[in-house]
């Protein structure tokens, strides 16, 4: 059983991105924080492969920059999103971190496609205050070696 | 191959080109024979299989092939098919093999492609020659620069004579490897998108002209993390960029364009890359190369490179296209460059990236734009008063013209009213 105050943050992270809501979810990583979703395979060395996303906080702050600027046309209009976090385990605990596994599920309807997207988040959640924040987030795609689609929104 | 019904070239004449050749099913049939599988037809690099047994499968036109190098160190392009009853000998996107075996019913062959066994041997006639069973290899295979080019066609030009000036462009990319060699075992980066093929050579290669428009806010971003200022490329249009080659190929060739150096400071390893590079080339062919922006090339039909990697286009139908990224590592340089150019890529390309994903959802607007009958030709006729036309065939226009896609069509044109030869690869 995960811990109460984990789950509720990763559901807030869940209806952040599900809602566009980018200025208040990027809030939510620390200033070193980075954002890892693996091209292929799970796991590869991202300094020899290439990755889907590989985002230190600089480029987390312009990916978010760019989503705020409104000329992003894969988000014209906007997608309507849905997502599940589900089966959350808590695998380990260090120091101030604690490293939270969950999958995802997420529903996606924009203009005349509807797409299923699924995964499983690894997260280093750094105590912060009364709650947490993202040191380190890595998004497994079950589709990660396959052809897909865009990738225009937060997964 | 049937006479076609089609004008194909009065529908890629001048300054404009028919919207059906995007949407038309028929058209689609055709460029698989016309196209595909008859003229050379990039496959993959030698540094993705660099050991014997190692593999790549990849497809010409819908025909799956692979990509094998043998224990003789050579490698080989062959139909992805067993010799028995058809099936896919090879299925995964890659690895390596001792042999290849079909999962179906064992048969089993070398590296080389040989047969080496029938299953259950004695139910065969003793005059079966197993040397008449070995993996189909492709009609013509050749390469450049470790780039490995097929042709389902026994007959064409050669690899050398199809490439043409285009090698010389290749060639500047590669020299930005202090020993002229590329790394492209980098992972691939898979994308599909509901768009004719041939919206992505003519989107990939214009830039320039709708930079400002759908790249804007990309560019800035770019800018402000590099120190590179990309809007001085549209503040003056320079002529000579847009690049037409014969044989349907495109560049656009910056050579004449030196950028600003980045403001900030280099770091360690870019100071030892360009001293490698001096040491490698000289000074000034070094200064040259590092200080321009590396042309962007498109080697017809499936075939690019673009400011971090080289770009397979795979065509599925005539409204359906998969595309592929490979981010080229350079050899002989600090590991530190390489990872920059790996996180460069990122930034920009790939399906979550800050650039090319604004293409993609362009060019799935543009299928169902031409859908719309009203007038279906489209202008390419931007510089058509100003074109440059060169003695080779080929053509240079200014930054944002439109010259090379006229070329791109005229070829593809060339290629498709082409009657009478046999149909390639069956």
């Amino acid at each position: 059983m995960a811990d109460e105050a984990v789950e509720r943050f990763l559901y807030r992270e869940a209806r952040l991105m599900d809602e566009h809501r980018y200025a208040e979810w990027l809030e939510l990583w620390t200033d070193d924080g980075r954002y890892w979703v693996p091209c292929n395979e799970d796991d590869i060395d991202p300094t020899r492969q290439v990755s889907i996303i590989y985002d230190d906080r600089e480029r987390l702050q312009q990916r978010v920059e760019r989503l705020l600027s409104g000329s992003v046309l894969a988000q014209d209009p906007k997608p309507r999103m849905r997502r599940l976090v589900s089966n959350i385990e808590v695998a380990a605990a260090t120091g101030g971190e604690l490293t939270v596994e969950s999958n995802f599920i997420l529903g996606f309807v924009r203009g005349e496609t509807q797409q299923i997207w699924a995964g499983r988040s690894v997260h280093r959640l750094r105590r912060d205050g009364q709650g947490f924040k993202i040191a380190h987030k890595k998004v497994m795609l079950i589709n990660a070696d396959q052809e897909m689609p865009l990738l225009q929104f937060l997964i | 191959m049937t006479a076609p019904s089609i004008d194909f070239t009065e529908m890629t004449r001048g300054g404009r080109v028919h919207g059906s050749l995007y949407c038309d099913p028929a058209v689609f049939q055709r460029e698989l024979e016309a196209i595909w599988y008859k003229v050379w037809v990039y496959v993959g690099h030698d540094s993705e299989v660099p050991e014997p047994g190692d593999y790549v499968r990849r497809q010409i036109g819908l025909q799956p092939v692979l990509m094998l190098r043998g224990d003789d160190g050579r490698i080989r392009v062959f139909y992805n098919r067993c010799r028995h009853r058809g099936n896919l000998v090879c299925h995964r996107d890659q690895g390596s093999a001792k042999t290849i075996v079909c999962p179906y019913h064992g048969w089993t062959y070398a590296r080389s492609g040989e047969l080496l066994e029938p299953t259950f041997e004695g139910g065969y006639d003793d005059n079966l020659a197993r040397e008449d069973f070995g993996l189909m290899p492709v009609a013509r295979l050749d390469s450049y620069r470790g780039l490995v080019f097929a042709s389902l066609s026994p007959e064409g030009v050669s690899l050398d004579q199809h490439l043409g000036p285009v090698k010389e462009f290749l060639d500047l990319i590669f020299d930005l490897s202090p020993v002229g060699q590329i790394d492209l075992k980098t992972g691939v980066q898979k994308l599909r998108y509901k768009g004719n093929w041939k919206f992505l050579p003519e989107n990939s290669l214009e830039g320039d002209y709708h930079g400002p428009f759908i790249h804007r806010i990309a560019f800035e971003l770019h800018g402000r993390r590099t120190g590179l200022d990309m809007s001085s490329l549209y503040a003056n249009e320079i002529p000579d960029v847009i690049r037409s080659l014969p044989g349907g190929h495109m560049v656009e060739d910056y050579r004449g364009a030196t950028m600003a150096p980045p403001k900030r400071q280099p770091t360690p390893a870019r100071q030892a890359y360009v001293a490698a590079m001096e040491k490698a080339y000289g000074a000034e062919k070094a200064r040259q190369l590092l200080s321009t922006i590396p042309p962007l090339v498109y080697v017809f039909p499936n075939l690019m490179y673009l400011m971090t990697h080289f770009r397979r286009v795979q065509p599925v139908a005539v409204d359906e296209t998969f595309v592929y990224y490979q981010p080229m590592f350079l050899k002989g340089v600090p590991a530190e460059i390489n990872e920059a150019r790996l996180r460069e890529h990122e930034f920009g390309f790939g399906p979550a990236g800050l650039i090319s994903p604004d293409d993609i959802e362009i060019m799935e607007r543009n299928q169902k734009g031409v859908e719309a009958r009203g007038n279906e030709w489209q202008f390419i006729g931007r510089g058509l008063h100003r074109t440059k036309y060169l003695p080779d065939g080929g053509s240079a226009g200014y930054t944002m013209d439109e010259n090379h896609l006229r070329g791109m069509w005229q070829h593809y044109g060339r290629l498709m009213s082409a009657a009478g030869a046999a149909p390639a690869g069956r």
